[in-house]
Order: C-alpha cells, then sequence, then structure tokens
C-alpha cells in the first residue's frame, strides 16, 4: 500500500514540476487595449488609421491650442485676459515675446505636428504593399498625404528648417540621427506630397465622410505653399481651379461661415471638426474666448468660467472700417456681469454657441475658406503685378462685408490693403503670424505697434527638450 | 468545558494509578503534572515539553499547565518561543513548578522565511521580526501603520490620515524610478496582490497576526525571484495550539482630533490683507491708475468688495472647526483558539470602526478567520486558511485645490468673514464670485453633498498538504487564491460646483474583480549527521492574476433623486482587463557546520507573461554566509559577549512591476468626427519592445548579530549597498519619432545605507524596564540615466516640481532658489535682471550667472527622502502596571508645501493666507516685514509665489507616537469575574509632533506611491491624535 502511495506521488511529483504549456501560460495580450500586431490590414483598418491622422489636427499643439498662441495672440490682434501667475508664464511670453524654450505652447506645435506626421507614416508605409481595394487605397493614401504635407508645411514656418522623418519609426534609438533638413527640402516634399494627394483624392465625398480632404483642400493648401514661397503664378494655377470647380462660393452672411449650426457648408473648403454631445469632441472656442471669469454672465448657466485667451486688441477693433457688418460678427466690446455693471472687456463672438457646456461645442475651427482663395489669388496677381485683376477679387469679400469696393490702387497699396482685409476676414482664425511672417511685414507691423518683435521671431524657437535629445539640432538663431 | 472535566478525570485516575505502581515499578514511567509560566507568574500555553534523549512530549495548555508519563529520574527540556530553553529533572516529583525566562536575545526564536522557517541563529540573510504585541497595540486600521519605526531598514510614512488611508511601505530606499517601490506582501505563504480601494492593507486584521517578517537583504529575498527587490514582508497570522479552548475578547473604544490647526488670518486681517494685495497688483500692472477711482473702473481682479473696505462690522468663522470633529474610533475582536495534537483551530471575528476627524469621512472593517490544521497520519497533515474581510469606507475629498473640491483647502481658503450658514439656512460661500474675489465652495456643503463610497470584500483562502514521503524529505502542495471584489462610487449632484451655483449632476462606478491565484508545489529535505546540518527547499510554483475593472459614467441627470448613475445617461463605460502570469522553479540550500559556518545558497527563475518575448525568463541567484563567532573556543563562555555572528550576503532578484503589457505596442484612440458624427479612429500609441524586462537588483549586504551579557543587549547592524540596474524607464524620445516617450530598460539608482537596532533589559527587578532603539541610514542616488542630462520631470499633477537626475536622490525638489525680499531699489539694480520687479518683491538666485532670471535658474532645493530614520521604544513594568512609550521621528528630508504655493501662503490677497503672510509681509521701507515674506500683492508681474525654496520646508520631525498604561488585573481578581486573566489599557497615539513644517503634519503628501514626486502636500488629511481606553479578557 505504502509502495503504490508512494508510486502516485511520485507521478503527481513528476507532474506536478513540469512544465508542458509554459509558452502559452506566458503569452498575454491585453484584452481590453488595441495593440499593433494585426493592426493596418483591412481596408477597416487603414480607415480607422486615417481618421486618427486627422485626428492629431485636434491636438494641442494645433487646432487645440498653439495655433492660437503662435497665430494670434503672437501678433497684434489679441492678447491674454488673465491675471498673471505661476502656470501661465508660457502664456505670457507671447505678449511679452521673450520666449523660452521650454515653452509648453512652442513645444507642443513641435510634438504635435510630428505625432501627425508620424501617423500618415505609417499609413503610408503599410497600404502599399495591403491588398485593399484600389479606390480605397487611392483615397487613404491621398488623404496620408495631404495631412503629411499639411503638418510639415505649419512645422516648417514655425520653425523653419525641420528633420524630414518620411518613414515610421520602430525604435526608441533611431530618433537621435534625426538632423535638421532644409526648409527648402521640407517644402520640395510638401510639393510632391500635395501634388500626388491632389491627384489622389476625390473631388467629394458622401454626407457621412464631409470634413475628409478632397482634391480641392489639397490644391488650396498647395497654392498657399507657393504663396509662400512666392510662386505666383503656381499659386494663380492652383487657386483658379478651385475656383473654376464651382464647388465654393461666399455665404451672403459672414457670421453664418462660423455658425455652430452650419458646418460643412459652401464657403468651407477644410476645416477641423468639431460636435458636441460629450464624446470628447467637442469645441472650446467659445467658452476659452469668452471674457475670464466672466461665467454665466457671458456663458450661462454650466457654460464654464471664461478663458480671456485671445482678447481682441484695441488696434484691431479700431482695425475693422465704418460699416464693417463682420465686427459685430466676432467680436463684443463688453459684458454686463451678474451684479448688472458693464464691464469694458472686449471677447470673440465668431464660435459663440450659447448654453454649451465648457470644451462642448459645435463649432468648426476654419482652415481653408473660399474667402482665402480669393484674397490669395489677390494677392499672387498683385505681386505680379496684376494689380487690376486683384482688386475685384478682394472686392467681393469686402463688398459681403458691407463694404465699398476698392478702385484705383497701386500695387503697393493693394498690398496692403490685402494684408488689411486678411486681418478683419481672417480674425481669430489663426491666419494673422502666418499671413505677416510670408509677407515679410511681421517685425515692422509690430514694432510700429511698440511689440518688441525682433527678426529671429520670424521662427519660433526650438524646444530645448528637442536640443537635449539630438545633439544634431541646434537652436534657431537669436534665441 | 466537557474536555476540561474529563481531563481532571483522567489526571485523578492517572495520579492513583502512578501512586499505587509505585512501590512496585521503580523504574516504570510515572505521571507528572505541572505548570508553567512566564516571570509575572501567567501561565504558558503552548510550550514544547520533552523527555530528555527520548521521543516523548507533550504541549502545555491554556493555563501553562502540562502532564506527562516520565521516569521518575528523567529530565524534561521545556521550550518556548522567544524563551530561554530550561532542562529540569524530575527528581521524582509528581507536580513540577517551571518558570521560563524571557530570551532576549531570541536566538532560538524561529524566523519565517521564504518557502519555510529557520532558527534566528542560523540566518545568514537580512532578516527583521516583529511580534503580534507589537503591531495590536497602536490602535490603526492596518498593520503597515502600525509597524512604523519598529523595523529599521524599512520606512513607512502615513501620507494620508484619513481612516484607512495611504501608506507607502519602502524596504532600504526607493528601488524603482517608474516600477514598483512598494515590498512584496506574502500572507501564510502567498503572494498577495497589492490591490483594493483606500488602502487595501485594510482588509488584513492585524489583531490576526502571529509575526511579520521583514526580508531585506538578496540573500532572504532572492527566493522570491522577479518579486524580490523591493523587500518582503512576510505575515503569518495566529494557527491552532493544542490544548483546551481559549477564548479572548480584546475591545477599545476611544476619539481622536486633529492634532493641530493653521494660523489664519481673521476677517480683518484679511480685509487689510485684500485691500493691500489688490492696489498692490493695480499699480505693478497698471502704473498709471488712480487708487482713488471707483472700483468699477479697475480691472475685475484688482477690484476690492466693498465689505473689505469697512471692515469694522465683519465677524470671524473658524473654517477649521468647521470641517474638523471629534471623531469615535471603536474596535471588537473574539478569537477562539485550541484543539488536540492531531486537530487544531484558530477562529476570529473582528469589527473595526474608524470615524474621520473630518467630518463625513470613516471606514468600517468586518472580518473573519479559520485557519485549521490536523494530521491526519504519521506521514500527512493538512491545513487551511479563510479569511473574509469587508470594509466599507465613505470617503471625503480632502486633498487637492479648492476647484477641484478639496475640503481642506476650501477650509482654509475661504474667506473668514464667509459664514459657514447664511441666516437663511443655505450654505454660505464665494459663488459667484464677485469684485476680484475667487469662486470658493464651502467646504461643509462638500464634505456633506459629494459621495464618495469604498467598498471592498476580499477573501484570502489557502490549502495545503504535506507529506512525508521519506524520513526528512516532505512533500507540500498548496494552492490559494485571493478574491477581491471592491468598488468605488462618485456622486456629485448638481447643487456642488466648485464655481457655479449649480452645476450637471455626475455619478461614476468603478467596480473591479481581482482574482489571483497559486499552486506551489515544494520538496523540503533536512538532515543532520555529525557536525553538519543540511536543509534544501525546491520547488515548481504557477501563478496567475486577473483584474477586470468595469467603470462607467453618466451625466444629464433630470434631478438628483437617484444618486448613481441609474439616475442619468450613462455616457462612458469601459471593462479595462488586465492579466498577468509566472511560472517560476527555486531552489535553497543551508548547510552549517558545527552551528558555526553557515552557508545559504538561493535561485530562482522566473517566467512571466510582463516581459517581452525576446526576454521572458529571468534568473535570480544568492549565495550568503554566516560565521558564529561565538562558538569559537575563544570567544566560548565570554561573559561579554554572549553571541556573535557576522554574516554577508550578495545575490540578485528583481523587479516585475513594470505593468502588464508594456513590451507590446499598443494603439491608442485617436477619434475624430465626420459627417457631423464620431468617427472612430486609431494611432500608433507606444513603442513595441520585445526586449523588455524585470528591472534587476544587485544587493551586498555585511551584517553583525551580538549579544552582550548573557544576551541580556543585543545589537544587529547592517551595511548594505542596493543597485537597482536594468531599471524600466520611460526615457524621452526625440517627438520626429511620432511618440515622446518609450520604455526601455535603463539605467541605475543605488541605495546604500546602515541599519542599526539596539536593544536590551535595562532593569529587571520588580521594576522592569526594556528598551530598543532603531536606526536608519540610507543614501538614495541616481546613478545613470537615459541620455546625459536626462531629466524626469514630475511634480503629481502639480506641475514639474521634482526631478530625477543622475547624481541626485530620485525626485529631488527642482525650482527657483528665493533669496529674501528686495529692500531697496539699489538691491534691486545690483542683481541679475527680474522682469517687473519691485521692492518687497522675492530676489531668485542667478543659478547660471548670466544677469537675467529665467526657467535656466532653477536648481535642487530640497530631497523628500529622509537622511535617516528612527524609532525608540521604552516598555517600564512594576506589579501589574505596564507603561511603554513609543517614539518615531524621521531628519533631513524636505516637503513641498504644495497648498501654500499658489493658495495658502500665496501673498496675493486673494484667498485666505496663514496669518504670517500679512502679518510678516513687507509694506514700507520702515516695514519691511521678517526680510522673506514679500509685498501683498496680486497678478504681480514677479510672480513672487512661483515655484520656489519658499515653499520648500523641512520636514524631519519627532513623534511622540504612542504612551500605553496597561494594568494586569491580579489572577485572583480576574478569576472573581470568571476570567483567565484581564487586562485594562488606555492609550495616546500621536500625542506631540515636534516639526518645524508649518502644514498640519509633515508625513502626509498627495503623491501617495509616486515616489518621484513624494513629499508633496497638498492639503492632505491630516494624522489625527488618538485617545483609546480598553480591555482584553480571557475566558
Amino acid at each position: 500500500m505504502a509502495m503504490i502511495m508512494k508510486h502516485k506521488l511520485c507521478i503527481a511529483l513528476a507532474v506536478a514540476f513540469s512544465c508542458g504549456a509554459c509558452g502559452d501560460f506566458l503569452d498575454l495580450a491585453p484584452p481590453s487595449e488595441r495593440n499593433v500586431q494585426d493592426f493596418y490590414n483591412t481596408a477597416a483598418d487603414f480607415n480607422n488609421a486615417a481618421v486618427g491622422a486627422y485626428a492629431a489636427l485636434k491636438l494641442a499643439g494645433l487646432y487645440g491650442n498653439s495655433i492660437i498662441w503662435m497665430g494670434e495672440v503672437a501678433t497684434d490682434n489679441t492678447d491674454y485676459g488673465v491675471t498673471r501667475n505661476p502656470v501661465n508664464v508660457d502664456n505670457f511670453q507671447f505678449i511679452d515675446f521673450n520666449y523660452g524654450s521650454l515653452n509648453g505652447v512652442v513645444y507642443a506645435a513641435w510634438r504635435d505636428a510630428y505625432n501627425g506626421i508620424s501617423r500618415a507614416n505609417h499609413i503610408l508605409e503599410r497600404i502599399e504593399k495591403s491588398n485593399i481595394p484600389d479606390a480605397q487605397k487611392q483615397q487613404y493614401t491621398g488623404e496620408a498625404q495631404f495631412l503629411r504635407a499639411f503638418y510639415y508645411f505649419y512645422l516648417v514656418r514655425l520653425f523653419g528648417d525641420v528633420p524630414l522623418v518620411t518613414n515610421p519609426v520602430n525604435s526608441p534609438n533611431e530618433g537621435a540621427n534625426l538632423t535638421r533638413a532644409s526648409a527648402e527640402q521640407v517644402y520640395q516634399f510638401i510639393i510632391s506630397d500635395l501634388r500626388s494627394a491632389l491627384g489622389l483624392l476625390p473631388e467629394t465625398y458622401n454626407n457621412a465622410n464631409r470634413g475628409r480632404a478632397t482634391r480641392f483642400a489639397a490644391q488650396t493648401l498647395l497654392a498657399k505653399v507657393y504663396l509662400t514661397r512666392k510662386e505666383f503664378p503656381a499659386a494663380v494655377a492652383e487657386l483658379e481651379a478651385v475656383i473654376n470647380s464651382g464647388r465654393y462660393r461666399l455665404l451672403d452672411d459672414y457670421g453664418r461661415v462660423f455658425a455652430f449650426d452650419n458646418p460643412h457648408n459652401a464657403e468651407i473648403i477644410f476645416d477641423v471638426q468639431y460636435i458636441s454631445g460629450q464624446v470628447g469632441q467637442g469645441s472650446n472656442l467659445w467658452e476659452r474666448f469668452a471674457p475670464w471669469q466672466s461665467g454665466v454672465a457671458v456663458l450661462g448657466p454650466n457654460g464654464g468660467n471664461g478663458g480671456g485667451i485671445n482678447r481682441p486688441t484695441q488696434d484691431l477693433i479700431n482695425a475693422y472700417e465704418e460699416g464693417d457688418l463682420r465686427k459685430e460678427a466676432s467680436i463684443r466690446t463688453s459684458y454686463v456681469n451678474a451684479q448688472g455693471t458693464e464691464v469694458q472687456e472686449p471677447y470673440v463672438v465668431k464660435y459663440r454657441q450659447f448654453g454649451m457646456l465648457p470644451g462642448d461645442g459645435d463649432s468648426d475651427f476654419p482652415v481653408l475658406r473660399f474667402a482665402d482663395v480669393l484674397l490669395m489669388l489677390a494677392e499672387a496677381l498683385n505681386e505680379q503685378g496684376r494689380t487690376g485683376e486683384a482688386a475685384p477679387l478682394i472686392n467681393q469679400v469686402r463688398e459681403r462685408a458691407g463694404l465699398e469696393g476698392l478702385t484705383g490702387l497701386s500695387q503697393s497699396e493693394m498690398r496692403l490693403a490685402i494684408e488689411q482685409e486678411r486681418r478683419v476676414e481672417f480674425a481669430f482664425e489663426s491666419q494673422r503670424w502666418f499671413d505677416l511672417v510670408r509677407t515679410g511685414r511681421y517685425q515692422e507691423v509690430m514694432n510700429d505697434k511698440g511689440y518688441p518683435v525682433m527678426p529671429h521671431h520670424n521662427f519660433f524657437i526650438i524646444p530645448q527638450r528637442e536640443i537635449d535629445l539630438n545633439p544634431a539640432i541646434k537652436q534657431n538663431p537669436g534665441y | 468545558m466537557k474536555l476540561r472535566i474529563h481531563t481532571l478525570t483522567g489526571t485523578r485516575f492517572g495520579l492513583a494509578l502512578a501512586f499505587l505502581s509505585l512501590p512496585l515499578l521503580i523504574h516504570a514511567q510515572a505521571l507528572v503534572r505541572g505548570i508553567v509560566t512566564d516571570p509575572n507568574g501567567q501561565g504558558l500555553p503552548g510550550v514544547n515539553i520533552l523527555e530528555k534523549g527520548a521521543s516523548n512530549g507533550v504541549v502545555s495548555d491554556i493555563d501553562g499547565a502540562f502532564q506527562i508519563n516520565v521516569a521518575p529520574n528523567a529530565t524534561l527540556v521545556f521550550s518556548y518561543i522567544g524563551f530561554a530553553a530550561r532542562e529540569e529533572p524530575v527528581g521524582g516529583r509528581s507536580f513540577i513548578e517551571v518558570t521560563l525566562e524571557e530570551d532576549a536575545s531570541e536566538l532560538q526564536e524561529v524566523v519565517v522565511v521564504g518557502y519555510g522557517t529557520q532558527r534566528r541563529r542560523d540566518l545568514t540573510g537580512a532578516i527583521a521580526s516583529v511580534s503580534n504585541k507589537e503591531i495590536t497595540r497602536i490602535p490603526v486600521s492596518g498593520f503597515d501603520q502600525a509597524l512604523q519605526g519598529q523595523v529599521p531598514g524599512l520606512q513607512i510614512s502615513s501620507t494620508s490620515g484619513a481612516p484607512g488611508g495611504n501608506t507607502n511601505i519602502l524596504v532600504r530606499g526607493v528601488g524603482s524610478i517608474s516600477g514598483g517601490v512598494e515590498p512584496l506582501i506574502v500572507i501564510d505563504g502567498f503572494p498577495i496582490n497589492n490591490a483594493g480601494v483606500a488602502n487595501p492593507l485594510n482588509t488584513i486584521n492585524p489583531a490576526d497576526i502571529e509575526s511579520i517578517e521583514v526580508l531585506k537583504d538578496a540573500s532572504a529575498t532572492a527566493i522570491y525571484g522577479s518579486r524580490g527587490s523591493n523587500g518582503v514582508i512576510i505575515i503569518t497570522t495566529k494557527r491552532g495550539i493544542a490544548g483546551q479552548a481559549k477564548v479572548e475578547l480584546d475591545v477599545f473604544g476611544g476619539f481622536q482630533q486633529v492634532s493641530r490647526k493653521m494660523d489664519m488670518m481673521n476677517a480683518k486681517e484679511y480685509a487689510a490683507f485684500v485691500v493691500d494685495g489688490r492696489n498692490n497688483g493695480l499699480l505693478d500692472n497698471n502704473p498709471n491708475a488712480d487708487l482713488n477711482a471707483p472700483m468699477s473702473t479697475r480691472p475685475n481682479s484688482f477690484r476690492i468688495p466693498a465689505r473689505y473696505l469697512n471692515p469694522e462690522s465683519l465677524t470671524t468663522t473658524d473654517w477649521q472647526d468647521a470641517i474638523f470633529r471629534t471623531a469615535p474610533i471603536q474596535n471588537y475582536q473574539l478569537s477562539a483558539n485550541g484543539g488536540t495534537e492531531n486537530f487544531r483551530y484558530a477562529l476570529s471575528g473582528n469589527y473595526f470602526d474608524q470615524q474621520g476627524i473630518i467630518i463625513e469621512s470613516g471606514m468600517k472593517r468586518y472580518s473573519a478567520r479559520a485557519n485549521v490544521d490536523g494530521r491526519l497520519s504519521r506521514r500527512l497533515s493538512v491545513g487551511m486558511s479563510l479569511s473574509p474581510a469587508y470594509t466599507d469606507t465613505d470617503e471625503v475629498n480632502a486633498a487637492g485645490h479648492y476647484s477641484d473640491l478639496g475640503v481642506i483647502v476650501s477650509a482654509l481658503s475661504m474667506p473668514p468673514d464667509i459664514p459657514v450658514y447664511n441666516p437663511d439656512g443655505s450654505y454660505g460661500n464665494e459663488i459667484p464670485a464677485t469684485d476680484g474675489q475667487v469662486p470658493i465652495q464651502n467646504p461643509v456643503k462638500i464634505a456633506k453633498e459629494l459621495d464618495i463610497k469604498l467598498t471592498q470584500f476580499r477573501l484570502i483562502g489557502n490549502l495545503f498538504a504535506d507529506y512525508e514521503l521519506l524520513r526528512n524529505l516532505v512533500f507540500r502542495v498548496s494552492v490559494g487564491a485571493d478574491y477581491n471584489n471592491y468598488r468605488r462610487r462618485y456622486w456629485k449632484p448638481s447643487t456642488l460646483s466648485s464655481n457655479q451655483p449649480m452645476a450637471p449632476a455626475i455619478a461614476n462606478i468603478a467596480a473591479t474583480e481581482d482574482i489571483n491565484w497559486l499552486n506551489e508545489n515544494t520538496l523540503n529535505y533536512n538532515i543532520n549527521v555529525g557536525n553538519h546540518s543540511f536543509n534544501a527547499v525546491t520547488g515548481f510554483t504557477s501563478q496567475r492574476s486577473s483584474n477586470s475593472r468595469l467603470f462607467a459614467s453618466a451625466t444629464n441627470f433630470p434631478d438628483d433623486l437617484v444618486a448613481n448613475i441609474s439616475g442619468g445617461q450613462v455616457n462612458s463605460g469601459l471593462d479595462a482587463i488586465n492579466e498577468w502570469s509566472l511560472l517560476s522553479y527555486l531552489l535553497r540550500v543551508n548547510y552549517g557546520f558545527k552551528d558555526k559556518y553557515l552557508v545559504t545558497a538561493t535561485y530562482r527563475a522566473d517566467g512571466s507573461s510582463r516581459f517581452g518575448s525576446a526576454n521572458r525568463w529571468g534568473s535570480f541567484p544568492s549565495v550568503s554566509v554566516g560565521w558564529r563567532i561565538s562558538e569559537e573556543p575563544f570567544l566560548k563562555d565570554n561573559f561579554l559577549l554572549s553571541d556573535a555572528k557576522i554574516r554577508a550576503s550578495y545575490g540578485l532578484s528583481g523587479n516585475n512591476a513594470i505593468g502588464n503589457y508594456r513590451h507590446i505596442g499598443l494603439l491608442s484612440e485617436t477619434n475624430y468626427v465626420l459627417g457631423n458624427q464620431l468617427a472612430p479612429g486609431l494611432a500608433p500609441g507606444t513603442f513595441t519592445n520585445d526586449l523588455l524586462g524585470w528591472e534587476t537588483s544587485k544587493q551586498f549586504d555585511l551584517g553583525v548579530d551580538l549579544g552582550l551579557f548573557n544576551n541580556r543587549f543585543n545589537l544587529t547592524a547592517d551595511y548594505y549597498d542596493r543597485r537597482n540596474t536594468d531599471m524600466l524607464l520611460n526615457i524621452s524620445v526625440p517627438s520626429a519619432t511620432g511618440y515622446t516617450n518609450a520604455w526601455v530598460n535603463l539605467g541605475e539608482v543605488r541605495n546604500q545605507g546602515v541599519e542599526l537596532a539596539i536593544g536590551g533589559r535595562i532593569l529587571t527587578g520588580a521594576f522592569k524596564w526594556d528598551a530598543n532603539f532603531n536606526i536608519t541610514f540610507n543614501r538614495n542616488e541616481v546613478i545613470s540615466l537615459g541620455a546625459e542630462g536626462e531629466r524626469i520631470f514630475d511634480g503629481a499633477g502639480r506641475g514639474n516640481t521634482h526631478v530625477t537626475q543622475v547624481g541626485r536622490p530620485i525626485g529631488s525638489f527642482f525650482g527657483h532658489v528665493a533669496d529674501g525680499i528686495f529692500l531697496s531699489q539699489a538691491e534691486i539694480e545690483t542683481h541679475a535682471t527680474q522682469p517687473g520687479v519691485k521692492v518687497g518683491d522675492v530676489r531668485f538666485r542667478d543659478i547660471n550667472g548670466d544677469g537675467v532670471i529665467n526657467d535656466e535658474d532653477r536648481d535642487f532645493i530640497g530631497s523628500p527622502l529622509p537622511d535617516y530614520f528612527y524609532g525608540i521604544n521604552n516598555n517600564f513594568s512594576f506589579k501589574n502596571f505596564t507603561l511603554s512609550v513609543f517614539l518615531n521621528g524621521m531628519s533631513g528630508n524636505d516637503l513641498f508645501w504644495g497648498a501654500g504655493n499658489g493658495i495658502l501662503y500665496n501673498f496675493a490677497g486673494v484667498q485666505n493666507n496663514l496669518r504670517a503672510a500679512y502679518t510678516e509681509a513687507y509694506r514700507s521701507p520702515e516695514e519691511p516685514g521678517d526680510g522673506k515674506t514679500p509685498r501683498n500683492i496680486r497678478g504681480g508681474i514677479n510672480n513672487n509665489f512661483r515655484y520656489s525654496s519658499l515653499y520648500i520646508f523641512d520636514g524631519s520631525f519627532l513623534r511622540v507616537r504612542n504612551i500605553t498604561l496597561g494594568y494586569n488585573l491580579p489572577s485572583v481578581a480576574s478569576r472573581k469575574i470568571g476570567l483567565q486573566a484581564a487586562r485594562l489599557f488606555a492609550s495616546v497615539n500621536n500625542l506631540h509632533t515636534f516639526t518645524s513644517y508649518p502644514g498640519y503634519d509633515p508625513e502626509v503628501s498627495n503623491s501617495g506611491d509616486n515616489l518621484r514626486a513624494a513629499g508633496l502636500d497638498y492639503g492632505g488629511y491630516p494624522l489625527p491624535r488618538t485617545v483609546t481606553f480598553g480591555f482584553n479578557a480571557s475566558f
């Protein structure tokens, strides 16, 4: 009996100490998180990845936050209506023009643009070898190229020479080898991506897909790239193609272009999409641009506090001509607080959505719209000495705003007229800084108004973190 | 009772038999009765009584009584843990009374080690033991709080004083930057997941614990392989002792109070503070402003409410009195212990109820335990433990900014003229805020309306069987499970908001099921041959754990009638499943020669699902040696040095607390909007790293154990050098890669230290005085990180306050250095440029000497890690009275008073501040204040209250942790009232804390278990002072 017992125990021991299925036992993948192992295979995967690449537009470094500071607050258009405190030091650097290399807003722009580029790179690398239907392959390829170009265009204008990453980075060690490419190389890459994209992208989408980049979005963006590079004839060709498509027009009512309940209107060529409903996709422009701590008085119950960001300067308010309908549609100069006192505090109403919860609005952020096409074309023509042809274009925009048309301007007068028109037409759309730098007028305009802008401010400061992590990257001159 | 009669009958029968047989059988066995007592005359149950040179033995019963059949000329050997063994010749007696002396050296003590036990004298590793007595005397919810200050090398901080609040537990310093830093906790052989709500260790009833062993060096922890690098705490629960049933009732109750209050401004001081702060702020931002112009012309933030311009009629509310209360605490423990040699049991039930010193907070625990052991045959014995526990915690949102509804900061920052209740009965508050005031919600309203409930049910069950395969060869198989179900419910009604009269109600619930099961199969072999003793244990174990967290939140509540997600629309939900698995092979060999030369070698191989596919198995060897020098002829029988041992060990252990799936590249959800509908999107979120693995700790330990004057005094000292390499690091990578961070194994942290424990019986007469003292010096230094100059910033959500950098301790404070204030324009002009600075502003040091004060001028301004920490324990007894006094402390650690920075000490004239922020402030050259406190100003361009050394304080403290006065009822008296024994006691916990820290308590920290940002007090829940009275009675 004892022997049998012992024998049995020996078997039990042998079983207990052996390890028949160790491999499986230790192979665990996250059941609640999607991982990369089986991704980038099906058309649905690529669709999700493309949506993900669009979503980078909403990151804090792009339309989520940084572009407001870099594109608008860093100009004579707006300032920041909040008491200084230790946590908003970075924000006040856009007012004081004393950028530090640790500025989080500037860093976010660099970081998030590359995040978007990486998302596009992953798609482009994997889609080529995939077996998805051609139509989808073309569309997703075009979208990824459009977005990659878009993010690079943003980067090259903000920082100048930047690392040109055109493939996915698969190992942490590869990052240290990325040197800055010349702006020229970056621009050539952008142009090649956009030229390819405009051949692949559809002219329009069905209702369920509105908001994706079309052929005309690529063409308008390409025109902007050419304009920035002063390749005016090339810009004219693309812009005329957009106009001639007949798909876009100026809305009669300027205010309706930005109305939260009027998405995808006929003036919009490309914008950043937001919806309410507390699904994490809301717009925060209205609440953030409301006067700081105005609360219920401006935003209504549950509307938030008011962020005081992008507070219009008196100079901008004065820039609206007498009778300009856009002023009423864009700005208020005071509000009545809960105690019934009138508070003199200007604020933006372009994205007004009374009653929305903070950060949960529907207003889309306009990126490319038909008025921009007209004014870019006017600029491209005027720069080629075709000032007479420019006038009717700028006047279309002025007449919609209830202003008289301009006549008989010289080329240089027309330049200033376009600059002025763009300022009020695109106020709070984060175009001002890019416009002034493009035309080489940033320092002059700002200095005239007493802002201590210096030549090196035509680019932003390179984030210290990127310099520390990659010795090949040096600070922009002047910083 | 029946059992007792039976025993008596048996005794009489035996006596009669012995009497009758005596003349005839001189050499025959005789029944000897007796009693074993401790030096106080109390009966000692469970004493082993053996006939010397024979296999005959018994165990004393509950009263210390025993009976044994031995030859009249035999010698009895009495042995009991913690007491010196004693030999007593029977000498023909039929009744023997023996008193055992406590063995201060505890050399005979059996110490629980990983996968076995060892005599303390044979130990070659660094292991400290704490007995039940030292754990239960402190009236707290968890053993972790009770262990504080008792063990050298074990640093425990109560980071929250809330009932059932969090503790940090560190063995020999902080050993990881990004991985887990807390030790593995093993209960009766089962390594548990420290999962749960509030502090999950509260589910373990301290009164059920027999002993706690703290495994510190590699020789002791390497047997736990990839989980041993942060040390191991082994908890052994009480098991049954054969003998008559012993029923015990332990009860204590008392009350708790906040141990100190902060000195805030009264209403009139606050009014003057507001006036100064706003006027100065106006002039700083608009130099040409006219202070006499109407308030309505001022920008909002510089307006002064009319009531502060005429403050005579203002009355002061003490907001601290509004949120703190005297709170009761009570505990009831009923236990039964007994059984026969073949079947033993230990049963207990416990009810613990601690209300919090902040209103609306408290915790209750209901727990039970059944430990049963049976001996089925000569070869086979089995055992089982089952311990259900349920905790129910009412959490109050104590810590955090007032805008996050932190109760403490709301109370302290509330303008003192605001009443708790308005005349109409509504809550007083600053909502909506007008005239430059900021919105602050009434903390009493927050405490009452914000409803956070935590519940946890835990069942740890363990089953084992031992089978003696051959003589000295035992096979053990055990199966155990730790089932944990916990949930957190959160409800914020629409009536509560930090800045609005009303705000949408929010509810959420997180319900988690955590199941952890373990199978262990070990073989244990023991043999002693001549001068050689040999012990080996080898085994194979497998463990798997699964955690599923269901979370749902709801909004759009039409009303506040249903205070959970059912009342609204569920807008998000998830089931986060986390699993891990672990397979291990282990081996330990102990060898001793002449009890003098000792060697231990251990090895464990761990395969873990957490490691990348190219690096799945890790090996963890260790070796240690000991030399009992006192056994050498030249020291034997030395009067001074009664015992001496030198130990040395070196080994590797691992840290697998690196997250469950870190090696797998994840996709992040990156949704967008298309066609005005939510469109799901995905994007790569993290790198894939097939090589990612455990962190390796390489530890060297050199120790000495001494017993002096016949072990009346003892000393243990250890030097250790603990190097943690291949650390899990989330290194920064250039953003151009598309990622900002990547998880890799890189870098090294070193903890080097000395531990010292000294104890002794100073007076041993009628008036006894025992004392022990322990102290630990630890130096933490980051040896290497990823890229050169890499700085890992952290701040537990309060900005980049801490930095981890090579050459410094983990999580050092990093910021501007405040050098007093500018007292004249001349001082400003000779100092580096500080934009916008004026006389009375803080002067910041120009660290890099470039003549400008900016971000580059930050420096190391302190470390939250202590230079040393210590505990001092004194026990006095005289007749039936006992008195114990326990002090503990910490020195050299700094704290960032986060609640002061930005709120309570911001000099701004907005929120209420410490009184000194006004009374000591600079006003004019004639009234310069204390020279450190800047002028009162709101929105000053100089940012006086930016994060700087102004807010770093010395966190050293010495705490009178516990004083307990006890009275043992004389046996005669207790028997009169039907008890075997009874003890009455009164105790005070946290009587006083000596510290210069201005916040409530230098131990409290908001960073919880994040040691990269430790020592950050953002209005955390203060530790209470507790007074309790109680009794222990045994029946």
